[in-house]
């Protein structure tokens, strides 16, 4: 039994390419062209009336640095675009085989589920972390271009942190691809990082004791750019407790699911 | 030795039935038709055997292997060809069947005679294919490991006939290769030419399995004479009628049938093969003579 298909890994990584380039490539310009508006943008936030900027405190607040901005526009940016990327990556590696019928040619071939799987989980991942990786790069080259000092430090943990954050988003679509229907639409998957990063933001920006719980029920907590880049920043144990246990748990339910899936073409 | 064991087979879909209860074997070397009409259960036992669906009750082998738990070994030596093929839209057929080659680990000559025997254009993307050359895809992704058994569900349907003879001939040479092939059809005249025996299915039940010479046997022409004629000839039996017409069933020389039909002071006449099912009548225990 083979633990992973390298043929198919190597297929369905040339099959994506063409998706990962564009998504890749269209939040890293957007990043870069974010980050190179700083110099422009320092002025706007000068203008701004004092009452607007105890608002935008919530949300990061007047940004001081280029770090300061960089966490709470392209920061925040990347990470809903980069989940949605993820979580369409993770559900389509399933639901695609499905929707263009080719299931039933696929999985006829002398593998077992557990490989099939294995693969197709393997090339989600490694699309998503070269996502990661280059918009990471991006924004170094956008710092590059401003040409203002950076500390390194925190915004390679952020990086780090949000390379997880979207790795669970894309598992758990994968996941729920596993878990749903035949005829499920990819749109679906969406739901699940938009809802939470909707939940994130009124975590963020409400003084409510109960409301500020949500905040453990989304995974943007612990890559939260804005705590990572910009505060005195302690890792937030609980979100990320919560939500490594969740993508184990939907890991191995997709897993069951999977292995006895019925592809009717 | 069977290559297929299949023992009381059921399998729903939801409250739906796939398949009720189907049991027959198929031994090795053999061609044999799984033939009914459409929604009659053929895809659902075929993709059981793929190891693509799980069945709901009753157990079957392939190989003396269970499929779902050792589909990979089985699949190993199973060729496999949906009813319509679907395969990587983007790519271009070289490039698919090099994909499904290299798994198999074969090479790529089998690939390429294939081709040329079904005259498959290589170079061409999946999504310009037609219907029928899609399905030619699937005929050669079935064959190019030279499996030890062949599962072919409708394979024949959307080729053309000179397509659809080929393909049967490439079938008769796997077979005197030692190859088992399992294949389902509505077409009885497919059937006839390859098929050793035939197991006849309905509403998901296996009405009959037999032989491709009872099944000759059987073989008649339905006919319908207006306005209705009192006609005698040898193999020419009345089947019954209404005001305006009479039904008949022939067996014997279509020649010999239509002098009988010239003298008959007829207005219209209508004369067909017998439907499966109706070849079949007893066994399905219905049917009105027409």
């Amino acid at each position: 039994m083979k633990a992973i298909d390298g043929l198919l890994l190597k297929m369905e990584l040339r099959r994506g390419v063409r998706g990962v380039l564009v998504w890749t490539l269209a939040i890293s310009v957007a990043i870069v062209l974010v980050i190179a508006l700083y110099p422009m943008v320092i002025d706007m936030y000068a203008a701004i009336p004092p009452e607007f900027a105890d608002l935008m405190r919530a949300f990061g607040g007047i940004p001081d640095t280029i770090v300061d901005y960089y966490a709470s526009e392209g920061g925040m940016m990347l990470q809903l675009f980069g989940a949605i990327f993820a979580a369409l990556q993770g559900f389509g590696a399933i639901n695609r085989d499905e929707r263009e019928r080719t299931a039933e040619s696929l999985y006829v071939l002398p593998r077992t589920r557990g490989t099939f799987f294995r693969t197709k989980l393997l090339r989600v991942t490694i699309e998503v972390l070269a996502f990661a990786v280059v918009c990471a790069l991006a924004s170094v080259l956008g710092f590059a271009i401003v040409g203002e000092p950076v500390d390194y430090g925190p915004f390679f943990t952020f990086s780090g942190l949000n390379a997880v954050v979207l790795l669970m988003f894309t598992w758990l679509s994968f996941a729920m691809a596993c878990l749903m229907k035949t005829n499920a639409k990819p749109m679906s998957a969406i739901a699940v990082p938009f809802t939470l990063y909707v939940i994130s933001i009124i975590a963020l920006a409400t003084d409510d004791a109960i409301l500020d719980t949500l905040k453990y029920l989304t995974p943007y907590t612990f890559a939260d750019p804005i705590e990572i880049l910009k505060s005195d920043y302690a890792f937030e144990w609980i979100s990320f407790t919560v939500y490594l246990g969740l993508t184990t748990a939907g890991t191995v339910l997709a897993w069951r699911a999977f292995a006895k899936r019925e592809f009717l073409g | 030795m069977n290559v297929i064991t299949v023992n009381g087979l059921r399998k729903y879909y939801g409250a739906a039935r796939g398949l009720e209860d189907a049991t027959l074997d198929v031994r090795e070397g053999e061609i044999y038709g799984f033939v009914g009409p459409n929604g009659s259960g053929k895809t659902t036992l075929i993709r059981i055997l793929a190891g693509l669906i799980r069945a709901s009750g009753g157990s079957a082998s392939v190989f003396g292997l269970t499929p779902g738990p050792d589909s990979a070994r089985i699949n190993a030596d199973v060729g496999y060809m949906p009813g319509e093929s679907f395969f990587y839209p983007e790519l271009k057929v070289r490039e698919v069947l090099g994909f499904f080659a290299a798994e198999h680990g074969v090479d790529l000559a089998r690939r390429n005679e294939l081709a040329g025997i079904l005259d498959l254009d290589l170079g061409k993307r999946i999504d310009a294919l037609s219907f029928g050359n899609r399905k030619k895809v699937g005929i050669v992704a079935a064959m190019l490991h030279r499996p030890k058994l062949l599962l072919l569900d409708e394979p024949t349907t959307g080729l053309d006939p000179l397509v659809q003879r080929l393909f049967l001939d490439i079938l008769r040479e796997e077979q005197k290769r030692g190859t088992t092939v399992f294949l389902s059809s509505h077409n009885l005249g497919e059937v006839e030419r390859v098929c050793d025996r035939v197991a006849i299915v309905r509403e998901g039940r296996i009405a009959l399995v037999t032989t491709i010479s009872d099944l000759a046997t059987r073989k008649h022409k339905k006919i319908v004479v207006t306005p209705p004629r009192d006609l005698i000839l040898d193999g020419l039996e009345r089947r019954g009628g209404t005001a305006t017409e009479s039904y008949y069933e022939y067996r014997g020389e279509t020649e010999a049938l239509l002098r009988l039909l010239a003298d008959a002071d007829v207005r219209d006449v209508v004369i067909r093969d017998a439907t499966l099912e109706e070849l079949f009548i007893g066994h399905y225990g219905r049917g009105d003579g027409r």
